[in-house]
């Protein structure tokens, strides 16, 4: 299942991690499974989760897009765990599968984005396959489409949830859902 | 723990005595996982467990991820640090001065330039 076993969920329960796990559930990403890898370490699964979350799902950047970026970074760090998962509020929203292969392919071309979009989908692919392209010039393009705050919540969600997908590759762990379901 | 301490670390642990074999794993874990994370397989986690427990494993693996994610990310914000060696606080310019367009550890960069440019020795190497 994982190199690494999780913790019993009722173990995790008892250390006080049951509205992460509800959180899971509801969400979808994570499962809940990262934090109950996680929670070998007290204080880690909670701290490390609730970043992730609110990374993710709140803040001023679209849930949508940020969705198809996190799963282009899971992608391009070859984690099948982060890679299958799926936002439930994303899909709710009319996020399909079609739409999240289009923001790890041609992208650039691709009429479907708005030049925001796609300045956002350039700037992950980047991130961790040239990033000393991504420069002051680049980063004055994106400022014609996000304040400088989207910019943090878009860096920071790029940087901390590539760092756990890297980590989570080095797990093992194997898909948790077919997307086809 | 010395600057040089850190430099070998980063460069030389597989080899360096200054390393339990505890140490150099660990060492080894945060390289892969930065430059070759599919190395690190299940036999590279027993070799871990030969010296962690499950829960030390953990915490090793989530800080590297965190620090692989952030430092790139923080890499393209062009900043620097808000202290010169000698602990002065600095301007973001001067700061870019002293520590140079590829910040590396101090001993090799920062401090031995700044060493050598106050006169008191001169840089131990290079870049």
């Amino acid at each position: 299942m994982s190199v690494v076993e999780p913790i019993d969920r009722d173990l995790a329960i008892q250390q006080g991690l049951g509205d992460i796990l509800r959180s899971c559930e509801e969400s979808g990403v994570s499962d809940e499974l990262f934090p109950r890898i996680l929670a070998h370490v007290p204080g880690y699964a909670e701290a490390i989760y609730d970043a992730m979350y609110r990374a993710h799902a709140l803040g001023n950047v679209d849930h949508k897009l940020k969705e198809i970026i996190r799963i282009q970074l899971a992608r391009t760090a070859r984690d099948p765990y982060f890679s299958n998962l799926r936002s439930k509020r994303a899909l709710a929203d009319g996020l399909d599968e079609q739409r999240i292969d289009a923001g790890s392919g041609d992208f650039e071309n691709d009429p479907g984005f708005t030049a925001g979009e796609r300045w956002a989908l350039r700037y992950s692919y980047l991130m961790y396959r040239q990033p000393e392209k991504i420069d002051k010039t680049f980063y004055d393009e994106g400022k014609q489409h996000f304040t400088e705050a989207q910019i943090m919540e878009l860096g920071g969600m790029i940087a901390l949830h590539y760092g756990m997908q890297v980590f989570m590759r080095t797990m093992q762990v194997g898909p948790s859902r077919d997307v086809a379901d | 723990m010395t600057e040089e301490l850190i430099d070998e670390g980063i460069d030389h642990y597989r080899h360096s005595t200054a390393f339990t074999d505890a140490e150099k794993v660990a060492l080894e874990y945060s390289e892969l996982m930065q430059f070759a994370p599919e190395k690190i397989d299940e036999a590279f986690y027993d070799r871990l467990r030969e010296h962690y427990t499950e829960a030390e494993i953990v915490e090793l693996g989530a800080f590297i991820g965190f620090n692989v994610g952030y430092h790139t990310f923080f890499r393209t914000l062009d900043f620097y640090p808000m202290f010169s060696p000698d602990g002065r606080l600095v301007s973001q310019e001067e700061s870019r001065r002293i520590y140079g367009d590829r910040p590396v550890s101090h001993s090799r960069g920062a401090l031995a330039r700044a060493l050598a440019e106050a006169g008191d020795q001169q840089p131990a190497g290079g870049e």
